[in-house]
């Protein structure tokens, strides 16, 4: 009991530190973003914000130019994002549900393969992307992007539906099957139902991916009013005087809807993610 | 459960999609780049002009690239070496069973799913001299400070910390897996016969992991050689070039110079580096025979 009670004590310890380590940038951020200007860049404020203010996240929203227009850009990658949920889902789905019950020739190699493309040098896809969409009328669009997004992050949805739909007992369908449902039917009506966990989660994690990502967009999209949040942000970098309380109350706003939108689904993602790597 | 339904023609519908766009996202563009890299493209241009391997001949004659490829293999080994290390700590700690655990296992997938774009830009104003507020509390600890990202010396390791700590959860997930299919029968008899914490880890935990380790440590040197944001974002390859790595390279000589030709053939170069170390990869440090179960 003793010693055990001992190396309890000491785990917990160091799963306190390694939280601390893992939340501390984001800590830092948010409560940096309610810091005033003065406090941003002079020294010896102290850690803490001495005077509490939202005029960072005020400024980022109020003041609007071209190239600045965070209500717009905001609503772009929302736009995007969900236009990315509502194509990789299905595309996610039946594929997932087409690896975990039929044994196509060289399904293992194909279901392996949805997580090893994430191992392709994406860098390699840009030049090509922007031909291919030069000339097909996609370039600086929405609907390009969404492509490319959905692309981005369909596999791995594949790749963790196919664990989630290999938990449902075959049994079920077949019991749906005799009473003289058709196979879309059973698929829609039963399984898709069963899987709904798992559905929710892919749909976050393609939204998290689309809303999150920045080098595609940054050469996709050409006129300031398709810009994604990615890109404006990134933008007030780029500014010969950076205004670094809006880059933080920028960063914060990117950061929230994630974060709320993911701890609900985290577990389910977890387990996922384990049925499916114990599988390679 | 290993029971499928009867494989026919209309079944193969259910993968055609994620084929196809797999199809033209990622394998038809490969063919692409390639001939690119034969053209003198200008950005914009529809139509280059055939050059044949001059794109390859100018590159190879740069120092610039020959940079880029020492601060690309620099990058690659030290995040491939702290994103295999840390992430095995990490996993040993949170496979303990005891209360709150899972509560903490959620709550480490932060890094991996904040956007790196917000991470990056605040952390050029948390790391800077004179106002971060890294360096504010540098200096109350130890009395000075660092440039993180303007010197020369520390913008690496900086950078590498800082995306060590980013894909932290990716790799800690995929340990904690494979820890959890040891039985913990092995490490009570263990116990029994007296082995302490690092015996039981240097028998037991370690050849056990030895197939994850390995599959994980190719997944890390690949994304790693690959990686855009957590350097574009910072430093855009500086101070100096010294974050000028090989993907940065493509990116700015492709969409900043516009040259397409150059950056495809750089890209094309790259990527044949990438495939010989993955091959030597797979020859030399594949897991031995009695690894495998």
């Amino acid at each position: 009991m003793g010693t055990k009670g001992i190396n309890n004590f000491f785990t917990y310890i160091g799963v306190i530190i390694l939280l601390a380590i893992v939340l501390f940038p984001v800590f830092c951020i948010l409560i940096s973003s309610f810091k005033p200007l003065l406090e941003l860049i002079f020294f010896g404020t102290g850690f803490f914000p001495q005077k509490f203010t939202l005029a960072n996240y005020v400024s980022l929203i109020s003041v609007q130019t071209p190239i600045r227009n965070f209500p717009l850009f905001l609503l772009n990658s929302l736009k995007v994002s969900l236009g990315t949920v509502l194509l990789s889902v299905p595309i996610a789905s039946l594929g997932g549900y087409g690896m975990a019950r039929y044994q196509y020739p060289g399904r293992d190699v194909l279901a392996r393969s949805m997580l090893f493309i994430y191992v392709f040098p994406t860098v390699l896809l840009l030049i090509p992307i922007y031909k291919m969409f030069q000339n097909s009328g996609l370039l600086d669009t929405h609907i390009g992007l969404i492509i490319i997004y959905t692309a981005l992050s369909a596999p791995f949805c594949t790749w963790l539906l196919t664990s989630f739909f290999r938990t449902i007992p075959l049994e079920l369908e077949e019991a749906a099957t005799v009473d003289g449902a058709s196979r879309m039917t059973v698929f829609l009506k039963i399984t898709f139902p069963l899987a709904a966990p798992g559905i929710v989660t892919v749909a976050v994690y393609s939204f998290v991916i689309a809303w999150g990502e920045y080098m595609f967009a940054s050469i996709l999209l050409l006129s300031n009013s398709k810009r994604t949040v990615t890109l404006g942000l990134a933008t007030l970098t780029a500014e010969q005087y950076i205004e670094w309380g809006p880059l933080l109350a920028g960063s914060m706003l990117i950061i929230v809807p994630v974060i709320v939108l993911f701890f609900p689904v985290a577990r389910q993602f977890i387990r996922g993610f384990m049925e499916g790597a114990l599988k390679q | 459960m290993k029971r499928y339904k009867r494989v026919s023609l209309v079944t193969y519908l259910y993968i055609l999609p994620i084929l196809v766009l797999i199809g033209i996202i990622f394998i038809y563009p490969l063919s692409q780049v390639l001939i690119s890299s034969f053209y003198n493209i200008r950005l914009g241009a529809q139509e280059g002009i055939f050059v044949g391997l001059d794109n390859y001949r100018l590159i190879f004659s740069e120092p610039v690239f020959w940079k880029s490829v020492r601060s690309s293999l620099i990058w690659t080994f030290g995040n491939l070496i702290l994103q295999l290390i840390i992430p095995l700590g990490v996993a040993i700690l949170l496979n303990q069973k005891l209360r709150g655990m899972h509560f903490a296992r959620t709550l480490i997938l932060l890094p991996w799913i904040i956007p790196m774009v917000a991470l990056a830009v605040s952390m050029r104003w948390m790391l800077l001299p004179g106002i971060g507020i890294f360096n504010e509390i540098l200096k109350n600890i130890i009395g000075t400070q660092i440039s993180f990202l303007g010197s020369k010396s520390a913008a690496m390791p900086t950078l590498i910390i800082l995306n060590t700590w980013k894909w932290l959860p990716f790799g800690t997930l995929l340990i904690l897996t494979a820890l959890q299919t040891i039985p913990r029968e092995v490490y009570e008899a263990a116990r029994v016969d007296g082995a302490n914490f690092w015996k039981q880890f240097i028998y037991i935990t370690f050849p056990l992991l030895g197939k994850v380790i390995w599959f994980m440590g190719y997944l890390i040197l690949v994304w790693n050689f690959n990686t855009f944001d957590t350097i574009w974002l910072t430093t855009e390859g500086g101070p100096g070039h010294i974050m000028q790595t090989l993907t940065i390279l493509v990116y700015r000589r492709a969409f900043k110079v516009f040259r397409l030709g150059e950056g495809a053939a750089i890209a094309t170069i790259g990527a044949a580096l990438l495939m010989v170390m993955g091959i030597l990869y797979f020859k030399f440090l594949s897991p031995k025979r009695e690894d495998e179960s």
